[in-house]
């Protein structure tokens, strides 16, 4: 069975053109726009969340981010990707269940948010910067139609990289179980990118590597 | 000598009257040339239309067009077998889209394959494919990648025997499960085997092929071109300077007519998104095809690049 395995590249994977994908990535932000202005004012809302101490923007927060992952299950996964990617019943599933847990950590945001000044809080607010204002702008450096470009709360991997900017940030407990489904899916994007050979595949591998990163850090 | 294919496919309307060699159990259907089912007598073009990846365009109207338009001179061209798998996303309702566009053409031969490892639900998968199509039912169905064969297999038995398919096969890919595909030639009535086969994997040669024609099994191959990667790899090399003995203009044709030279092959299925690429294709089944001796020397120029 290993020998078999052996047999298979990253390529054997993809069953989908790039062409195709990107297309249908284009055709889906032309009939959201200009919705996509709607979650990028809720994002501000998560940044605002961060840059306090409170209680209620921490809640606010999760509740944007909860919301942003339904959106993308529903509108991007289960309406549009799952038409050419069978796999995607499974991703709508998952990105589902994401939104239930960031729902729950409501409940989890009454804990002291980790110091202002600390390393890891500054560096999950970059993260939080890098899927919010550097994302959409992928396209320019891959080679890409401006109209694929991929924004928080509309498509899945810059909302998993807000998302994991946000947690390392200000949250201090049960990250082992809101971490994961964000990690996987940007380990799969990258993966699927890499297939494509896409250039913009290093991004979710950058933004992997800094949650790690993060996590390491104590203070 | 360095030929595109966009070139050769300008000059597709000059040099199609080259002599043709017959062959044995070999005939010419639609101007293409073609093979005999084995254990039917049916004859098959030597160049059919696989729909992995090409064929998986969702929902997107411009796409699904762009693959009707290949269909339709995949028929034109004298094309008859379609090959598709529920594995391939949206292909199925993409290949259905195109034959409602031209009408359902009376040659069509329609391959499909099951690919659930849960058997008990087989028959709904393949209604289910079958509507995706529009047509009455299939002419093969296939295990795709052995999934379950040994249950899947008496249940399409049972089909052919009532008339609800009119051939069974099995499939495999890139080299995979050779042993148990021989098995499954060697002890089961099938009617045709899908395997993959190109100028640089050959280890069919070995076995698959010669069982193939002992047990008049017929053979469908798969990723004729490596998925395209055959062709980038070569497309800027030069074509031997005795090509014109191959009867290929391009590499391509070149590639395609190494395969269904074979005399075990009854059918490679090449897939693309461009009708040019089709007719292309489809020229390689007409003309003449490279004896073994040259076979080897094909071989042996492409091992050499």
């Amino acid at each position: 069975m290993m020998a078999e395995w052996a047999t298979y590249t990253l390529a054997d994977f993809l069953m989908f053109s790039p062409r195709v994908y990107f297309r249908l990535v284009e055709r889906y932000n032309q009939g959201l726009w200009p919705f996509q202005l709607v979650f990028i004012a809720g994002a501000l809302a998560v940044l605002f969340a961060t840059a306090t101490d409170g209680r209620r923007a921490r809640a606010a927060a999760m509740a944007t981010l909860s919301v942003a992952w339904f959106f993308c299950a529903w509108q991007f996964l289960w309406l549009r990707y799952s038409t050419i990617n069978w796999a995607m019943s499974y991703g709508t599933a998952a990105f589902m269940l994401q939104s239930g847990l960031l729902l729950l950590a409501i409940l989890w945001t009454d804990r002291a948010a980790l110091p202002a000044n600390s390393l890891r809080r500054r560096g999950g607010i970059g993260l939080m910067v890098f899927g919010l204002l550097a994302y959409p702008f992928l396209p320019l450096i891959a080679g890409r139609a401006p109209a694929s470009a991929e924004s928080f709360g509309t498509m899945p991997d810059p909302t998993a990289a807000v998302t994991l900017g946000a947690l390392v940030a200000f949250l201090s407990q049960k990250l082992w179980l809101l971490l994961p489904i964000p990690l996987l899916w940007c380990a799969f994007s990258a993966l699927t990118l890499l297939a494509m050979e896409d250039f913009g595949a290093w991004a979710p591998f950058v933004v992997i590597l800094t949650t790690f990163a993060l996590l390491l850090v104590r203070r | 000598m360095t030929i595109t294919r966009r070139a050769v496919v300008r000059g597709l309307g000059i040099g199609m009257s080259m002599p043709f060699m017959a062959r044995p159990a070999m005939s010419q259907a639609a101007g293409l040339m073609a093979r005999s089912i084995p254990k039917t007598g049916e004859a098959l073009p030597l160049v059919g239309l696989g729909t992995w990846i090409t064929f998986n365009v969702g929902d997107d109207s411009v796409l699904m067009d762009e693959c009707a338009a290949v269909i339709a001179a995949f028929f034109e061209g004298g094309g008859r077998m379609i090959d598709c798998s529920p594995m391939y996303g949206s292909s199925q309702p993409t290949i259905g889209h195109g034959l409602a566009r031209i009408g359902y053409p009376e040659r069509l031969f329609s391959a499909e394959k099951v690919w659930i490892s849960d058997t008990s639900g087989g028959a709904a998968q393949i209604e289910a494919s079958r509507e995706h199509w529009g047509v009455a039912r299939f002419d093969l169905m296939q295990v795709h990648n052995l999934v379950s064969w040994d249950e899947h297999l008496p249940a399409l038995f049972s089909m052919k025997a009532s008339g609800r398919l009119r051939y069974v096969g099995i499939t495999t890919s890139e080299g995979r499960r050779h042993r148990e595909i021989e098995q499954v030639m060697a002890s089961e009535p099938i009617d045709f085997v899908q395997i993959t086969y190109n100028i640089l994997d050959r280890a069919v040669e070995e076995r698959i092929l010669p069982l193939a024609q002992e047990k008049r099994v017929a053979v469908i191959v798969n990723r004729p071109f490596r998925q395209g990667d055959l062709i980038r790899r070569f497309e800027d090399a030069p074509l031997p300077d005795w090509v014109a003995e191959t009867g290929a203009r391009s590499w391509a044709q070149f590639l395609l007519k190494f395969i269904i030279s074979h005399p075990a092959v009854t059918c490679a299925i090449p897939a693309t998104t461009r009708v040019d690429h089709v007719r292309e294709n489809l020229e390689a089944a007409r003309g003449i095809l490279p004896d073994e001796k040259l076979r080897k020397r094909m071989t042996a120029y492409v091992e050499a690049l």
